[in-house]
């Protein structure tokens, strides 16, 4: 028995990857590879994100419940870098939304500048809030102006037509501006006020997002997004495709009538081009991932990570030691923020359809804490471990729900009215089901299942 | 450790496994059950699933018992969506999907895996105008018509009513987006006047604002496009308990009991609806069923369902491919009409070789593109409920 | 609205309808779930991200209990029978409570844990608390409002004043109003001068001290959690009362509510309140339109043409959080200074 725990004691990572990869392999070989490899793209992404959390949480104590706004961030990002511009629109009311934002900009300078000034705060305020009516008035007549193209189709100004890997790194920006700015204002204070903070912005994002039509569309969504990889329809019609396809089921193929053969074959490619198309994903997620972890192990083991470390582990002494502790978990919120937007570029990508009103918290910032916590806060691996059970739960806990009210069915008689009540709400257990397993790991195993090395809690 | 994996690794199986028997057909039903429109899947669900405990039922439907496999496509989240479909695919083995619900996660479904799977979907309620430019294979259905073709009909109405000007509150959703911005362009259009037009979030804490807002602009009445169920309720009160308007026009998401108990008489609303008769037949097919038939889409939710299983067995076989080849037949006809309630002799005629064209619950046309084609009835309160005054082709 | 005379009486009979009546009701519901987690702050030291779930499960018993109630023949006509349920329903919800905290905050309490880390258990019984909900109740919108709705409406109103605009006054306003103001003053009756409360203001304040002078500390959090139990009950019923009650919807009322807290300074339970209805006023002032109040109130000549809406209702929601911003950049301890915990 100690044996054993002796073993998993020191093999924890590689065991529960293992554990991991052998129950995606068992779905894979039942059920289909196909809804496998859905998964696994599903969860890298998942794990990129917890990554950029676990760098906030685990390396400075920052707790970011505004996951949802840096990752919305990313998906406006790749609707403006990769759609077509729509001409008409900018020729409708481009020039006077530029004039517009730009109005607004010199107003919130001028506010500013005044402030800093030291001139009367009456005088200022008469300022801005003239600054804002003015913005305002050609900020709605310019919006009015581009909505109106098409509304059904388009009422949006479009993208710049760039491809859409560009989006990936514009969405780490855009989110990493964002969050100097929050960071800016909420870093100073500690505490649970970054939280608030941080859910209220994300919130006023998504706000945003939604309701300025000319912008990204808006409630509409913007369908039909640039691939980075081929289209499943045309990699069907590819013969080298259709070839290796029939190549790799060649016993079985070769005893059927000519008719079947062709039926048979038809099958295979399109369920091999769903996959192929689905591994190219996997291949991109898989570099950008490794490639963060790598990265942030190479920062840590740096001056700068041992400066960070240091911070974290006794913030009292480093700030004794005249380290600038607000500079420094800055530096970590935007950078982790920077990441999770680059994730959220990349969803939206995968998806294919940008859609705000997905933007929930349940789904984009519980979840991932979720994750993050599970794992194990503060160690990368155990993002990426926790971002890959929990995304499989999210994914099969509906289908288990429903299994276990079966499998009570076959214990109650037929029309029982407490079982078909229960068939109705199952399907609301699922966040009983999250939140208990949220709470159980946290007071049963506080480091999540990878926990941190060294760290004291 | 190796008894744990086994028991882990059985439960995925049975749990997947459970529902399916191999001499039977599945139909995939994918549905938010959860998420925003949670409140009104109940009705849906039970819409879709009356279609189908009445073909199992009659026993005239030849390729085996059918099997509903539910997935919660949490109605907005397109990762969500498209699992469960893929799972419904390459796991359950459905034939088709009833589904899915909200048109952003529609348009994510039939792109990732409508067209590269090969299988007919047919969705009760994504109305957004921009999934008929949608790439789609011919894959994809919708029992409800596009709101390209609603807010023009609303705005004739209102027009023909002398009604010149109102407010416009529409949800914060694509549905009500996609139908506010197709009636103001079609009632301006038209002559009309719009005071105000402003959003309201479903499932919110306070209305008061909005009809405050929408009041201020001076009319007296108000269209609300949204869902009678959770934000059009909350502006109805509001305005009630304001006394901020009189007189309403309604979307089809508001064509509900819970709206016509909360207003006076002389407001009205459309519906797609081919005639009373149907309406009629319809909801007391549903109450016969135990399912309230009143519920926003619970009748095009059975016609989905019914559509599926009536091409299937034109097909004859569960075969995707030939399902989608029968869909348009069935819906379009010419041929015996199918009426719902009425699904056992639908069956019986098709495997009889009859053709027939379904008309369903609602009336069931489909245009080119997949997209039901119906007309609408204008429906106005009259004596505390809704009341079919007239069709609108 | 074509005469060109001022018309002060009917402006503001205007005003009071649409904003002022219904922003003192928003108020006065926000202001009871902002006390609670004012409360919840100040002697259990951590954001409840479960309070607007905790309403939601403190309304799902009044709705079980007034059901149970009708179909027993049980009401007073003229009251709403969730009036008369209430303090059976908090009964039943601080033993929810209660069992939360002997489950799950307590170990925290002991192992003195980061504030961060409560916060983050407190989202884990949102979650399974409004997952509670939903499965006993559904996810649908309900409405469990009887007796009279209206204690005026508009078109009495408007008869017996012969006034162009109407005020309209519902029962479940005067009662969320009124109820709110005496609940308040109790509150703070208890924590002025029971001995008590008295208690729980040292604790909060010093928690060391307190121990000192041989305040129980167990007996604190059970008596906060008493108190938050009947704060969160009643303010989802009288929330429900007044726009009805479904899951999610009470769920997103959390965030004006933290709005409010932190706004009004966080631990002060005067600024929980100011915050309440500074949030509730500001939501409703800036998203109104004043085109037909000034057009009451100037002359014709002077009639705008335009809306007069400084902010789109659409963003009504964010205006609190842009209240929360703008107070976190000037004056970050809140209005009445509050307190932030330093972990220990």
């Amino acid at each position: 028995m100690n044996n054993l725990k002796n073993v998993w004691q020191s093999y924890r990572a590689v065991i529960s990857f293992a554990l991991m990869g052998l129950v995606l392999l068992f779905v894979g070989f039942n059920q289909s590879w196909a809804l496998v490899i859905g998964i696994i793209n599903m969860s890298l992404i998942s794990a990129i994100m917890a990554l950029g959390v676990n760098i906030q949480w685990g390396y400075a104590g920052l707790f970011n419940v505004g996951i949802m706004g840096f990752a919305a961030l990313g998906g406006v990002s790749v609707v403006l870098i990769s759609q077509q511009p729509v001409i008409e629109a900018i020729d409708a009311g481009g020039i006077k939304m530029l004039l517009a934002l730009a109005l607004g900009a010199v107003t919130i300078a001028a506010g500013v500048l005044l402030n800093r000034r030291g001139i009367n705060k009456w005088l200022i305020s008469l300022v801005v809030v003239i600054g804002y009516l003015l913005t305002r008035y050609y900020f709605s007549e310019a919006s009015d102006l581009i909505e109106k193209v098409d509304p059904a189709i388009t009422g949006y100004l479009g993208g710049f037509g760039l491809p859409v890997m560009l989006s990936w790194v514009v969405g780490g920006l855009a989110a990493a501006g964002a969050a100097w700015w929050i960071g800016k204002i909420t870093l100073s204070l500690r505490s649970d006020y970054l939280a608030i903070a941080t859910l209220g912005i994300s919130e006023i994002i998504i706000y945003v997002i939604k309701n300025e039509d000319w912008f990204v569309r808006g409630l509409k969504n913007v369908y039909g997004l640039q691939r980075p990889v081929p289209y499943e329809v045309d990699m069907q019609k590819s013969e080298w495709l259709q070839n290796i396809v029939a190549w790799i089921h060649r016993s079985e193929l070769q005893f059927l009538t000519q008719s079947e053969q062709i039926d048979k074959l038809g099958d295979y490619v399109r369920e091999a081009s769903v996959v192929f198309v689905k591994l190219s994903y996997s291949g991109l997620f898989l570099v950008i991932l490794v490639a963060f972890i790598v990265l942030s192990n190479l920062a840590l083991n740096s001056p700068w990570g041992r400066k960070v470390r240091a911070i974290r582990d006794n913030e009292v002494a480093a700030s004794a030691m005249g380290k600038n502790i607000t500079r420094q978990h800055l530096q970590i919120f935007v950078i982790g923020s920077a990441i999770v937007g680059i994730a959220g570029a990349l969803l939206v990508t995968y998806d294919g359809i940008f859609i705000p009103t997905a933007y929930q918290p349940l789904r984009f910032t519980f979840l991932i804490w979720v994750m993050v916590i599970v794992g194990g806060s503060g160690n990368n691996l155990g993002s990426v471990l926790g971002a890959f059970i929990m995304w499989f739960i999210w994914i099969q806990s509906g289908p288990i729900g429903l299994w276990v009210v079966e499998m009570l069915g076959n214990y109650i008689q037929e029309g029982n009215t407490s079982l078909e009540f229960i068939e109705d709400r199952v399907h609301y257990l699922r966040l009983v089901f999250m939140g208990s397993i949220m709470l159980l790991i946290m007071r049963f195993s506080p480091g999540g299942i990878l926990p941190e090395k060294n760290k004291e809690l | 450790m190796k008894g744990y994996l086994k028991t882990t690794a059985g439960f995925v199986l049975s749990a997947t496994m459970a529902s399916v028997s191999h001499a039977d057909v599945t139909i995939g039903e994918l549905q938010g059950f959860t998420g925003p429109l949670e409140s009104m899947i109940g009705a849906m669900s039970g819409g879709a699933n009356l279609a189908v405990t009445e073909a199992n039922a009659s026993g005239k439907y030849l390729q085996g018992t059918i099997n509903v496999v539910q997935g919660d496509s949490v109605c907005i989240d397109p990762a969500v969506a498209i699992a469960q479909a893929e799972k419904m695919i390459n796991d359950d083995n459905v034939m088709a999907i009833m589904g899915p619900n909200c048109s952003g996660n529609t348009g994510a479904v039939i792109t990732n895996v409508l067209v590269p799977n090969g299988i007919v979907s047919i969705s009760p309620s994504a109305t957004s105008p921009a999934l008929t430019t949608l790439e789609d294979g011919g894959w994809f259905f919708r029992t409800a018509p596009s709101d390209a073709r609603q807010g023009p009909v609303l705005a004739s109405i209102a027009m023909s009513r002398g009604q010149t000007d109102m407010a416009v509150t529409h949800s914060n959703s694509d549905y009500g987006k996609g139908l506010a911005d197709a009636f103001v362009t079609a009632y301006e259009a038209m002559g009309g006047t719009v005071t105000v037009m402003a959003g309201h979030d479903d499932d919110k804490a306070d209305y008061s604002a909005d009809v405050a807002a929408l009041s201020a602009g001076g009319s007296a009445t108000l269209a609300i496009l949204g869902y009678a169920d959770t934000g059009g309720r909350g502006i109805i009160a509001a305005s009630e308990d304001t006394g901020a308007f009189s007189d309403y026009v309604f979307g089809d998401g508001m064509i509900s009991a819970v709206t016509e108990a909360a207003v006076g008489d002389g407001s009205w609303g459309t519906l797609p609806s081919p005639d009373a008769a149907l309406g009629a037949n319809w909801l007391a097919v549903a109450a016969a069923g135990g399912v309230d038939g009143s519920g926003v889409y619970s009748a095009e939710s059975y016609d989905a369902m019914a559509l599926i299983i009536l091409a299937s067995q034109a097909a004859g076989s569960s075969d995707r491919a030939a399902i989608q080849a029968e869909v348009m037949g069935i819906a379009n006809g010419p041929g015996m009409e199918c009426h719902a309630g009425k699904l056992a002799d639908c069956l019986k005629w098709i495997s009889g070789g009859l053709v027939v064209d379904y008309v369903g619950a609602t009336g069931v046309e489909f245009d080119a593109g997949g997209t039901a084609n119906g007309s609408y009835a204008e429906r106005e309160v009259i004596g505390g409920a809704f009341t079919n005054v007239k069709i609108h082709k | 609205m074509t005469s060109d005379s001022i018309d002060i009486i009917n402006a503001f009979a205007l005003l009071t309808n649409f904003v002022i009546l219904p922003a003192l009701s928003y108020g006065s519901q926000l202001a009871l779930g902002a006390l609670a987690v004012t409360l919840v702050y100040s002697v259990l030291r951590f954001s409840n991200f479960a309070q607007g779930d905790s309403m939601a499960f403190g309304t799902m018993i009044v709705i079980l209990l007034t059901g149970f109630m009708i179909s027993r023949g049980w009401t007073i006509s003229g009251i709403p029978t969730a009036l008369l349920v209430i303090p059976i329903a908090i009964v039943f919800t601080s033993m929810y409570l209660l069992t939360m905290d002997r489950l799950i905050y307590r170990h925290y309490r002991k192992i003195k844990a980061k504030s961060i880390t409560i916060v983050m258990s407190s989202i884990g019984v949102m979650f399974v608390t409004g997952g509670i909900v939903r499965f006993v109740l559904g996810a649908t919108a309900q409405k469990f409002e009887d007796g009279e709705r209206f204690i005026f409406s508009v078109r009495e109103f408007k008869a017996y004043t012969g006034l162009e605009q109407g005020i309209a006054l519902k029962t479940s306003q005067f009662l969320t109003i009124t109820i709110a103001f005496l609940l308040v003053a109790f509150v703070f009756y208890f924590l002025q001068k029971t001995k008590t409360g008295k208690a729980m203001r040292a604790y909060s304040d010093n928690k060391e001290l307190a121990l000192l002078s041989g305040i129980d500390p167990d007996k604190m959090v059970q008596i906060t959690w008493l108190l938050v139990a009947a704060l969160t009950t009643i303010a989802g019923a009288l929330y429900g009362l007044d726009k009805g009650f479904a899951p999610q919807q009470y769920h997103l009322l959390l965030l004006p509510i933290f709005a409010s807290v932190i706004v009004g300074g966080i631990g002060s339970p005067i600024g929980a309140i100011a915050g309440a209805f500074l949030v509730a006023f500001s939501e409703i002032l800036l998203t109104y339109a004043y085109k037909k109040f000034l057009i009451y109130l100037l002359p014709l000549s002077m009639h705008p043409s335009s809306l007069v809406q400084l902010i789109g209702t659409e963003y009504k929601y964010a205006i609190s959080f842009v209240i929360l911003v703008i107070v976190l950049l000037i004056k970050p301890t809140g209005l009445f200074k509050g307190k932030v915990i330093v972990d220990e």
